[in-house]
């Protein structure tokens, strides 16, 4: 393993994950965060954040209520734009270019950039039409592609089974569990490269978080993935990365399974140990 | 310092037990009273509903006859009765015979009052006619080619306080006979009129001429006397046998029927020369014509046929503008020959007698058969009406002289009469007609619902036209792309406009926008089309504008540049008004609206209630609808935007859609006000029963018509009880809307509400 470190100093060698150790060295960053400062009003939410989001990875970012997680989640997208009072500085580079820059199209960005919240929210449409929502958003009416791309996105999101037979009834009438995947079969619709997941499983009961924790990690193959979490036994499950952030500072971030047994500072250490959060 | 113990003992201190108990009652009040409250509500509504239907609900009743008193025909010796008449009272009958009698008695108990022999000992009576019966005037015409002409007069007194009712004979044209036939032949028909200036006498003589007489009095100032001056014409009937012959109070036609079924329509406008117009068969192949008598005001004739048909025909201009005898409607209540008809005075109203004894009850506007009932055993060869209406004199050919009390109040209304066309008196094709009361008397009433809800839908059509785009698109502007600052100021501003009173809003209109649109009509429609063409401009130019001018405006308060430039359209296009006005419509676009389209043009039209009722209903319409738009959940659109959606896409895709079922009911409820409102139609409709969808021209409304015609209606009439029938149709006109809103808005909200 090479001796370099990414951020803050974090020795990435020495975070050896096991057998299958992964090194972000040898992976493809898909997004690179570079000085990000992010204020609400005079209220700095994000200090200096300096990360690499890898290809093809779980992600995952942990730490206490308002440690700026989310927020930073919701940087990647410029969700952060329909807030009133934002002001950011730094660069969010998506493959290399940054997302800030005025040409760029934010619709287009979003397109780029998935992001399922904590809460589902279907639209007020059928099950098909709210897949099918994304598609024709970018003008593409075909029916055989719709029909093709439903079919297609709702086996990805491990749906297909539950709801072929009522593809047109409102998609109000599914269940919580069924609602988040359906909006995560209607977020990869449009084969986004990155999937942010904003708590994606804490408004669900047990079975459905293992239904999305299972999805999660066969979505893994084909997307980028970003995940916030409370939950840490989550994180440890499905990430490959784990993020801490503490107080709107990037306190550690590396491979997980190093960062949960073998935490090299002693805040993230505290913190999944329970001492606060 | 006591500390205290725990919680528990707390909670059993006996204050804290009364102030419990404190807040079960007053959850409990709450509950009762917010019960009370909206029990009350359905309950006033449901108070107002029966209200209306019990006002409503006498015109519905049919009619009721019953015998008041049945008599012997008094003095059968003076000879069979040709003529029966009472007063107002319903005290006193008169009958006149064919002995030329005119025997006066009680109608309580048959005795006589007094027996007057009319007729000259040196001739015998040969015809008889009545005049319209508001004259009282009947004659009689001799076998010398003579006539008597009397009056029937009751004088009422009330000496003691008791009213006496003495009738006399009064002979208008003098004691002595007139000649009628110069050749002296005995008269066999005879038809009379006296007016104030003119009398005329049709007649037709045992020799079969047609004789007509006209006396017009002349008066000289030195003699202070007036004399009569004669003049009369003829005309040969060949063999044509006249069986009735009747001549119109206006004394410028008469109608004869003969034995073969046919009408003969005559016009005295020359009264030297009486000319025959036309001829109409107006019963079928084997009947017989067996009744002809006017209805009240002359101007329709009503035919009793051997068949028991009735038909009612008056004159209409044909294709060479000629007035031809035309059928309007046609009363199938009876199966025998009809006998006696007798027209009510005051309404359109009439009875007819068949030769079973069955008496029906018509009303021929209404195109109904109030009532039909068995009055005798025998046929009834006279019956006739009191003044009032409320009293039919019948006598039958056993001898008997009923009496019968009607129950009548309301014949003038039926579904037919309201809802569908009518072929009024005058009028040349049946149509929808408002018009309840006239300059006249005895004019017919027209009560079509129709025009009035036609002119509801088409004031409401035309606020909606303007209010719904304007409220809605605003509504959503302003919920979901302004900045959240300026809506602040916006929305508040624009509820304020609802409590604007209408009628300020009325007048307004009235007086001051509707000369103004007249004046400016051009602009309006330059401003019109201008306007959402110059906004549109105006966006196309802002987005090309440098960015360094673009950034100097905060997101969302872009709307507030569009002031200036509405402005300056407005002003651009009040300033080309009349330029334009002059450079495409020859200067005076009323008249080429006139000339060119072939529309009628009123200053107060429906374009002018369209904006100023549409100026009405936009607060409501904008306010529930911006509600909807803006709770519309935050994570929906979010959602949306988070796929790659455009905010515009996000609008139209989801933000709608999901408040669809508000923006619905906000629109349902603005049509409701616009239905009901009255203020505004009033002031600024000119109030012109009309059935057009003409923009120029005005309309009438339920609301308004109510406002308008119940302060002069008289209190129970059939035009008081259908005025509340029209608030009824209204009431029942809001609560389908609302009903119908409620439902769909129900359906929209369970398909696309997200909560």
């Amino acid at each position: 393993m090479n001796n370099s470190t990414l951020t803050h100093g974090i020795d990435i060698a020495q975070l050896g994950r096991g057998e299958a150790t992964l090194c972000l060295d040898d992976e493809h960053l898909c997004i690179v965060v570079k000085n990000l400062n992010l204020y609400y009003g005079d209220k700095q939410a994000l200090k200096d954040v300096n990360m690499g989001i890898p290809s093809r990875r779980v992600t995952a970012y942990i730490g206490p209520s308002g440690c700026g997680k989310s927020t930073l989640l919701r940087c990647f997208n410029r969700m952060n734009d329909l807030t009133d009072d934002v002001h950011i500085d730094g660069e969010i580079l998506l493959d290399g270019n940054d997302i800030h820059r005025p040409s760029v199209n934010v619709a287009d960005l979003r397109r780029r950039v998935g992001m399922v919240f904590q809460k589902p929210n279907p639209f007020p449409k059928s099950v098909y039409e709210n897949v099918a929502y994304g598609l024709r958003l970018q003008g593409i009416n075909s029916r055989r592609v719709l029909d093709e791309v439903v079919e297609k996105s709702l086996k990805g999101a491990a749906l297909w089974d539950e709801v072929k037979d009522r593809l047109y009834d409102n998609a109000l009438g599914l269940s919580g569990g069924q609602q988040q995947r359906l909006v995560i079969a209607r977020a990869i619709a449009i084969e986004p490269e990155v999937l942010l997941l904003d708590e994606p499983a804490s408004a669900l009961d047990p079975i459905s978080t293992l239904k999305i924790e299972e999805l999660i990690n066969e979505l893994k193959t084909e997307y980028t993935i970003v995940i916030v979490t409370h939950n840490m036994q989550q994180a440890a499950r499905v990430s490959d990365y784990t993020a801490f952030m503490y107080l709107g500072e990037l306190i550690e971030f590396g491979d997980t399974s190093s960062l949960f047994t073998n935490p090299a500072k002693k805040q993230t250490e505290d913190y999944i140990t329970g001492r606060y959060g | 310092m006591k500390t205290t113990s725990s919680i528990v003992s707390i909670l059993n201190d006996p204050i804290i037990i009364r102030r419990r108990h404190w807040r079960m009652l007053k959850d409990k009040l709450a509950k009762h009273a917010m019960t009370i409250g909206g029990i009350s509500i359905i309950f006033c509504i449901l108070l107002i509903f029966f209200y209306l239907l019990y006002v409503v609900w006498p015109l519905l009743l049919p009619a009721q006859m019953q015998v008041l008193h049945t008599l012997k025909v008094p003095a059968p010796t003076a000879g069979e009765t040709v003529f029966l008449a009472t007063e107002e009272q319903g005290e006193i009958g008169v009958r006149f015979t064919s002995k030329g009698h005119a025997v006066f008695f009680s109608l309580k108990n048959g005795a006589i009052i007094s027996d007057n022999a009319l007729a000259p000992a040196e001739a015998t009576v040969t015809s008889f006619a009545a005049a319209d019966p508001a004259g009282s005037v009947v004659a009689f015409g001799l076998n010398d080619g003579r006539m008597i002409v009397v009056k029937r007069v009751f004088d009422v007194s009330y000496p003691k306080n008791v009213r006496v009712i003495a009738p006399r004979l009064e002979y208008p044209l003098g004691k002595d006979p007139l000649r009628v036939d110069d050749h002296g032949k005995a008269l066999t028909r005879l038809g009379v009129q006296v007016g104030e200036e003119t009398h005329t006498v049709a007649a037709v003589t045992e020799d079969n001429r047609l004789v007509v007489t006209q006396l017009k009095k002349e008066s000289s100032f030195l003699e202070e006397s007036e004399t009569l001056q004669r003049s009369s014409g003829e005309l040969s009937l060949q063999q044509s046998q006249i069986t009735h012959l009747r001549l119109e109070k206006e004394q410028r036609r008469l109608y004869m029927a003969d034995q073969e079924g046919y009408i003969w329509q005559v016009s005295l406008q020359e009264s030297t020369a009486p000319q025959i117009v036309h001829q109409v068969r107006v019963v079928g192949p084997q009947d017989q014509i067996t009744s002809l008598e006017f209805l009240t005001e002359d101007i329709s004739l009503l035919v009793g046929d051997s068949q028991g048909h009735i038909t009612q025909w008056f004159l209409k201009r044909d294709a060479n503008n000629n007035q031809i005898l035309t059928k309007v409607r046609e009363f199938d209540g009876q199966k025998a020959a009809i006998t006696a008809i007798a027209p009510e005075e005051r309404r359109k109203s009439f009875a007819a007698a068949d030769k079973t004894g069955q008496v029906g009850i018509y009303h021929t506007t209404a195109n109904r058969t109030v009532l039909i009932t068995s009055a005798s055993d025998s046929a009834i060869p006279q019956m006739v009406f009191a003044p009032r209406g409320n009293l039919l004199l019948v006598e039958d050919d056993a001898g008997n002289v009923l009496t019968w009390k009607v129950r009548n109040d309301h014949p003038e209304v039926s579904w037919s009469g309201l809802w569908q066309k009518v072929w009024y008196e005058n009028y040349e094709n049946p149509e929808y007609i408002w018009q309840s009361s006239a300059s006249t008397n005895d004019f017919e009433p027209k009560f079509s619902l129709m025009p009035l809800a036609f002119g509801t839908l088409k004031a409401a059509f035309y606020a909606m036209l303007i209010a719904v785009p304007i409220a809605v698109l605003g509504a959503i502007y302003t919920a979901y792309f302004m900045a959240p600052r300026m809506r602040k100021i916006v929305k508040p501003t624009i509820e304020i406009m609802a409590a604007l009173p209408t009628v300020v809003l009325g007048f307004l209109a009235g007086l001051w926008l509707a000369p103004a649109m007249e004046d400016y009509l051009v602009g309006m429609f330059t401003l019109l089309i201008g306007l959402p063409i110059g906004v549109l401009c105006f966006a196309v130019m802002w987005h090309y504008l440098p960015k360094g001018i673009r950034y100097h405006i905060p997101g969302g308060w872009e709307a507030a540049l569009l002031i200036p430039v509405i402005l300056f359209i407005s002003w651009l296009s009040i300033t080309l008004s009349h330029p334009l006005e002059v450079w495409l419509f020859g200067g005076n676009i009323r008249h080429w609206i006139t000339t060119e389209l072939g529309m009628r043009f009123d200053q107060r039209n429906a374009l002018v209630v369209g904006i100023a009722m549409g100026m009405a209903v936009i607060p409501n319409i904008f306010s529930i609808s911006e509600d909807a738009v803006f709770s519309v959940p935050k994570h929906l659109t979010v959602g949306s935007l988070a796929l790659g959606a455009t905010p515009w896409q996000t609008m139209t895709r989801v933000v709608i859609l999901t408040a669809s079922p508000g923006i619905f009911s906000a629109v349902m409820i603005g049509m409701g006000r616009a239905v009901g409102e009255t203020m505004i139609v009033l002031m600024a409709t000119g109030n012109t029963p009309v059935m057009e969808w003409n923009v120029f021209e005005g309309l009438r409304t339920l609301a308004a018509n109510i406002a308008v015609e119940m302060p002069e209606a008289e209190v129970n009439s059939t035009h008081f009880r259908i005025l509340f029938l029209s608030g009824l149709v209204l009431f029942i006109f809001t609560f389908f809307f609302n009903t119908l809103a409620e439902v769909v808005r129900q359906r929209l909200r369970r398909k696309y509400s997200s909560l």
